[in-house]
């Protein structure tokens, strides 16, 4: 479309980008370095507003700037200055990291995954040959194995719970990663199967099912009041334990006050929410797979189970992977499930992070309950990076943004 | 494919199926059920009751729709996420437009850039959009919230106007070129009408995102009472002792049901994956 060109074009592509740069600017990139500013300062709900002189808050926070100046509330204690030393909330959430032990562990720990790598890496330069020497199963078995040998080596356990005595970012973060492994396969897991079984030819009340199965997915857009529902099966008078006392005749404990059963009954709760959006791309993806494959498989006596490993799964692979990688690191941000069911807790210790704390949820307290901002800010930084890695990689991963090109 | 199951696996498929329908449908039958029970009787230990309705009372509703701010909390969360959608709409639209009509210079950069940012989430800039607020006076106020809706939602629109806009042929607007319309006109009397769905079901989606959030409102907007969204306000009455359970399950099952009902009404746009570019945390 070149109707216009040279600067009147430029100038309308500007005007039509220009309420969408602007909105970007005043609420996601000021907000960001705003964000990063007030980490580095000691800033809490003791400590609100700005001491215009001190550093760069002149600048930077809005309540020092002259035409606002007359909202900054006033009277309310002594004004926030730049932390002493200047990292001490950075320092605060990553405790005693820094240490030779910590740092041992800390590699340790990270031996104990090397395997998994080398058989990724292994796995992707073979797949390039007609041959391999070796199948991808067995270098996975192996790999899981050496996992195994070097965990019991390195005394795994113990390096971790070095780690865990480091301080709140490392146990918050680990809580949340482990959450993500345990979440995401067994979401894919059911929505896999469910999708197998709606995907079966001439299946009646297919519909009905379909529409069933769907519910979850509109219940997450109210996450928050669903999970306090979810929470009521949990109690000790609640379905679950009614349920087990009626048909087996065990009395059921209180769930929620047990780290891993706390941790299961959030795991099972956000399944709920989740499984659904597997179950629908994994079914667009079925539907699109040609039936004479499996035709041809068939004439060839190849059992369901081969047909499942060599037909169905490596040609669904390209669909699902973008919603394996988009669903971890929505579970990592996973907030109104745990949130509204446990509010963290069950708390194991004072001052520590709880049971069930994970990143979000972490983040929300120290703002809301604690109050304390500059290390909530510190904490959101280090996130920050974490999920810009993250989601730079995704991008490339899943190809989302093919579209840019279109 | 007419390959006809053998009965065993036929058993087997309905067992799953109805096994995953009840685990689908429960706990919204369980908020149902309790919404009917008489507050102060939240746990019937009647095993019965937990599943269908043993006894059944509008209590419940009364007190919330009469006698609790419930409308008036509903009334807020409407209007905050209509006006949140709108004004997001409006900017999308044109960002969409200039991004799937121009080619220019940093065009995918910028793409991506919106993408990556729209990933990150809201809470962690939380404390600085506060201290943005009360700086310019809108700290508490519906206006500020709308304002932080409208920017978190405007990345997932522009991306998913502008996917739909790219599936409209351009060669309609460059013939209602020819004939003498300017591109913007050409745009919004051609393709404007043509992406009418892709509109609606942009704007129930990023309307979606608003109604159902915790954290922005219960933080931007803490009190009065007056002055919350229903999904804050229904958290806190659930968590505050002295309340029945019975009064949160009723206003919930008000906040619920009719989101359970337009996800069901769009379920064949999340099938068809138009969304998958915006896939919201």
């Amino acid at each position: 479309m070149s109707v216009w060109s040279g600067k009147k074009r430029a100038l309308t592509v500007l005007l039509f980008l220009l309420p969408t740069i602007i909105a970007i600017l005043i609420f996601n990139i000021y907000p960001t370095i705003l964000n990063i500013y007030i980490s580095f300062t000691n800033r809490n709900k003791f400590r609100p507003n700005p001491d215009c002189e001190v550093g760069l808050t002149g600048v930077l926070d809005p309540l020092c700037w002259p035409a606002f100046k007359d909202k900054a509330p006033v009277g309310l204690g002594d004004p926030y200055r730049l932390a002493d030393p200047l990292l001490k909330n950075y320092g605060d959430l990553l405790g005693t990291l820094f240490t030779a032990e910590s740092l041992i562990s800390l590699v340790k720990v990270l031996v104990c995954f090397v395997p998994l790598l080398v058989a990724n890496w292994l796995n992707k330069r073979f797949s390039k040959e007609a041959t391999p020497p070796i199948s991808s199963t067995w270098i996975w078995i192996i790999a899981v194995i050496l996992c195994v040998f070097l965990g019991l080596i390195v005394n795994f356990g113990n390096s971790l719970n070095t780690l865990m005595e480091t301080g709140d970012f490392i146990v918050v973060v680990f809580r949340t990663i482990l959450f993500v492994l345990v979440r995401v396969p067994l979401t894919f897991l059911i929505g896999l199967i469910l999708a197998l079984v709606l995907n079966s030819s001439n299946l009646p009340g297919r519909t009905f099912f379909r529409v069933m199965l769907f519910i979850p997915w509109g219940a997450s857009a109210v996450a928050i009041l669903m999970s306090l529902v979810w929470q009521f099966m949990f109690r000790e008078q609640g379905t679950i334990n009614q349920l087990l006392l009626a048909l087996f005749n065990i009395k059921g404990q209180v769930w929620l006050n047990k780290p891993a059963s706390a941790f299961g009954a959030i795991v099972l709760a956000d399944i709920w929410f989740s499984y659904p959006f597997f179950m629908v791309s994994i079914l667009g993806a079925l539907q699109s797979i040609p039936t004479e494959l499996y035709e041809a498989a068939d004439v060839d006596g190849a059992s369901w189970f081969q047909q499942l490993m060599n037909i169905t799964l490596p040609l669904i692979r390209p669909a699902v992977l973008p919603a394996i990688v988009l669903t971890s690191i929505t579970a990592f941000q996973m907030f109104g499930t745990a949130y509204a069911i446990t509010g963290g807790g069950p708390q194991l210790a004072a001052d520590k992070p709880g049971a069930t704390e994970f990143v979000m949820v972490y983040a929300y307290r120290i703002i809301y309950s604690v109050q304390n901002y500059g290390r909530a800010t510190a904490f959101a930084v280090m996130i920050f990076i974490m999920l810009f890695l993250a989601t730079l990689w995704s991008l490339r991963v899943t190809k989302l943004t093919k579209g840019a090109n279109a | 494919m007419n390959r006809k199951p053998r009965t065993g696996v036929r058993i087997l498929q309905y067992a799953i199926l109805i096994l995953f329908t009840i685990f689908a449908f429960y706990p919204v039958w369980f908020a149902i059920l309790a919404s009917g029970r008489l507050g102060d009787r939240l746990y019937t230990l009647n095993l019965l009751g937990m599943f269908i309705p043993t006894e059944w009372t509008f209590e419940n509703y009364r007190v919330m729709l009469f006698e609790r701010p419930f409308l008036t909390w509903f009334k807020n969360s409407l209007l905050v996420a209509s006006a949140a959608t709108v004004f997001s709409l409006i900017v999308a639209t044109s960002a969409a437009f200039a991004l799937s009509r121009f080619r220019f210079r940093g065009r995918e950069t910028f793409l991506v850039l919106l993408l990556a940012l729209s990933t990150f989430p809201g809470i962690l800039s939380l404390v600085a959009i506060a201290q943005l607020l009360t700086a310019i006076g809108l700290y508490g106020k519906h206006v500020g919230l709308v304002l932080a809706y409208t920017t978190g939602s405007l990345v997932f629109c522009t991306w998913n106007l502008k996917g739909y806009f790219d599936t409209i042929p351009i060669d309609l607007e460059e013939a209602a070129m020819l004939d003498g319309c300017g591109p913007v006109e050409a745009f919004t009397l051609i393709a404007l009408p043509l992406a009418r769905p892709a509109l609606a079901v942009t704007a129930i989606l990023a309307f979606m995102g608003s109604w159902g959030d915790f954290i922005f409102a219960s933080v931007l907007v803490p009190a009065p009472d007056r002055l919350k969204l229903a999904v804050p306000a229904l958290y806190s009455l659930a968590n505050s002792i002295s309340v029945p359970w019975g009064y949160f399950a009723a206003g919930a099952v008000f906040v619920i049901i009719p989101t359970l009902l337009v996800y069901l009404a769009l379920q064949r746009y999340f099938e068809s994956g138009l969304t998958l570019g915006g896939v919201k945390g």
